[in-house]
């Protein structure tokens, strides 16, 4: 268990820059998931941890020692692929037991250890197999045993659900998280599910264009979003953004929308953000602004209600039973705790005072 | 598509006519293909074991004898030392080629190097250069060294020949294979050497295989160097059989016997690929 440390990291190819200047501790037994959309430097930045990249620039620190210099295989770092990375040759049992086999563990010592591992991942019935006999959530297991065969301080996962079909990924993701926290290990996850990052994470680095745009636990990350990108890309339907106007602790937008900020030291463009969940549809005449539907969708377990604002379009979640027609008029409440303002220039978060 | 559906119902029937024509007419160009590769080779199959009565009789139908091949590994042919020569050579080259190329052709898939490009079109550039132009100052060089007529001027120059040819193939099949096992097995614990050999080289055992086939053949069959760079001790056995040529004229019998020597191994191999490059090694290692 180890903690990990990487300090004004920056990783560029010719002209390209993956990762610019990036520092970001992760502490020892911390469940660490680095989140964003595909191109961020994401993986870029967990393959630095692992050796499998040099930094241009920066140090990385595995349980405070500079690691910069040491090839993969002496970080002690176990790592997941998305793609498995398996050795096709070998059985499901020479696979989990590869890593012991190099460190020059016994013929007994390394049965009984992959039958171990493989056993908290339930795949002793497949040990004699080659991968291609697997399915996908099988080989996913066996990359996963392999992993925590040989105890190491660190785990690096390289959006391991990713090949995964939607059922599999579910209990899949569970097992992590219960494997993580029965062995405590140091984690690192890439994802770029945003729901896979709230339910494993203890923390979540949001990442774009190579930089860590929010550092928080999953909850703040989603309640108290830093900026534009980050409210945008967490959440599903991701947050409304209407833009307009804000002076004097007051927001306005087209529509008829006027809004208390409880922000006061800000006048200028601001966009107001609001999740669908904090937007309540009403009858008419009975909410904050009245508002014609533009679509409504049944997604099972609620009604995506689409309303337009002026130009822009507010996206409410309503009761599964909600029903309407398009074209209708009916009235929307902001939730007025749980609105946020950005400022339009620099798109950060107005914290409110 | 237009028309009623009893129209398109037409096309369709017409299409498929048209289509059991092309495959009669595809069959017969493969017959007739096959035709002028193989009865060459019957020809000399047949010949070697005729008499030299026979020789020139167009029947099918005669005494075979093993006469011709007791004549060629007897005096003064002594066709048996060629054949080992031929073996030292090709084994020697394919032994020294195969592993040099296969760290190579690995260098030149995974690392990044500077002018990495430039390297390998030199490296193939090579092979455009006719072995004749080269054969004459290659003569010079290996006099000067002493090594004329020796195994050990035939071997440097079928690796000069067979070594770009080698990383080129394998360096194909290297390309082929997804990186992502090896970078586990880095992670796993393994040095680089340490992966080559026990991830990337079972991977891709198949092409290995084939490309050591391949060289073996080249190797067997070269001759314009044999011929120049070897008059006694080192005569491989494509050279050997010109000695058939005598004043007496040709000896076609023999010239076929020590035919069947050469191509009994290029069966034994060709049946070898066959059997390993169907199929690929690399199913389920990634997704």
């Amino acid at each position: 268990m180890s903690s990990i440390s990487l300090q004004r990291v920056t990783k560029a190819w010719g002209g390209f820059t993956a990762v610019r200047d990036l520092t970001l501790d992760i502490r020892q037994g911390e469940f660490m998931v680095l989140l964003g959309p595909s191109g961020c430097g994401k993986t870029t930045t967990m393959r630095m941890i692992a050796g499998l990249e040099e930094p241009t620039s920066g140090d990385v620190l595995i349980g405070g020692v500079r690691v910069n210099d040491l090839a993969p295989r002496e970080r002690d770092i176990a790592m997941v692929f998305q793609s498995y990375g398996l050795y096709p040759h070998m059985s499901v049992a020479d696979n989990i037991g590869y890593p012991l086999k190099l460190r020059g563990l016994g013929r007994e010592e390394r049965a009984a250890r992959v039958r171990q591992a493989a056993a908290r991942v339930e795949l002793e019935p497949l040990l004699a197999r080659r991968p291609r006999e697997l399915s996908g959530g099988q080989r996913q297991r066996v990359a996963l045993a392999r992993a925590i065969v040989r105890q190491p301080t660190v785990f690096l996962m390289d959006e391991p659900l990713s090949n995964l079909d939607a059922k599999l990924r579910v209990s899949t993701r569970a097992e992590i998280k219960h494997l993580q926290h029965e062995l405590g290990v140091t984690t690192v996850y890439v994802t770029h599910d945003q729901i896979e990052a709230m339910t494993l994470a203890h923390r979540v680095a949001v990442m774009a264009g190579g930089e860590i745009r929010q550092l928080d636990a999953p909850e703040a990350i989603y309640d108290r979003p830093a900026d534009l990108f980050v409210a945008g890309f967490i959440g599903s339907p991701s947050m409304n953004l209407v833009p307009g106007e804000h002076a004097n602790g007051v927001f306005t937008a087209a529509g008829g929308l006027r809004a208390i900020t409880r922000v006061a030291r800000h006048a200028g463009p601001a966009l107001l953000g609001i999740r669908p969940e904090d937007v309540r549809v009403l009858p008419a005449g009975q909410g904050d602004l009245d508002a014609s539907i533009y679509a409504v969708e049944l997604t099972g377990d609620a009604v995506l209600v689409t309303a337009m604002l002026g130009p822009a379009r507010v996206i409410a979640r309503a009761d599964r039973a909600w029903r309407a027609e398009i074209g209708a008029t009916v009235a929307l409440r902001f939730d007025a705790t749980r609105m946020h303002l950005f400022d339009a220039a620099s798109t950060k978060r107005l914290q409110p005072e | 598509m237009s028309g009623t559906l009893a129209q398109r119902v037409a096309r369709v029937a017409g299409a498929r006519r048209r289509r059991l024509v092309w495959r009669g007419v595809e069959t017969a160009l493969l017959l007739a293909t096959l035709l002028i590769i193989l009865f060459p080779i019957l020809w000399m199959a047949l010949t070697a074991f005729k008499r030299p009565v026979d020789l020139f009789d167009l029947t099918v139908f005669f005494t075979p004898t093993l006469d011709n091949f007791r004549t060629i590994f007897a005096h003064p042919w002594n066709i048996g030392a060629t054949l080992l020569n031929s073996t030292i050579v090709a084994l020697a080259t394919v032994v020294i080629a195969i592993p040099a190329s296969t760290l190579a052709a690995y260098a030149f898939s995974r690392f990044e190097m500077r002018g990495k490009g430039l390297l390998f079109f030199a490296i193939l550039a090579t092979q455009f250069i006719p072995a004749v132009v080269v054969v004459l100052p290659f003569y010079l060089l290996f006099r000067d060294l002493g090594l004329l007529d020796t195994h050990v001027a035939l071997i440097i120059v079928n690796l000069a020949i067979v070594t770009p040819f080698a990383v080129w193939m394998l360096k194909g099949f290297l390309d082929a294979v997804p990186i992502e096992s090896e970078e586990a097995a880095l992670v796993d614990g393994a040095t680089r050497l340490r992966v080559i050999i026990d991830i990337v080289v079972p991977v891709i055992w198949p092409g290995v295989l084939v490309t050591t086939v391949f060289c073996f053949i080249l190797t067997w069959n070269e001759f314009l160097f044999a011929l120049i760079l070897t008059r006694d001790d080192a005569v491989t056995l494509p050279v050997g059989i010109t000695r058939f040529r005598t004043e007496r004229g040709d000896l076609w019998e023999l010239i076929a016997a020590a035919g069947i020597l050469i191509s009994i191994p290029m069966f034994l191999l060709a049946s070898v690929i066959q059997r390993h490059f169907v199929g690929g090694m690399t199913g389920g290692a990634v997704k």
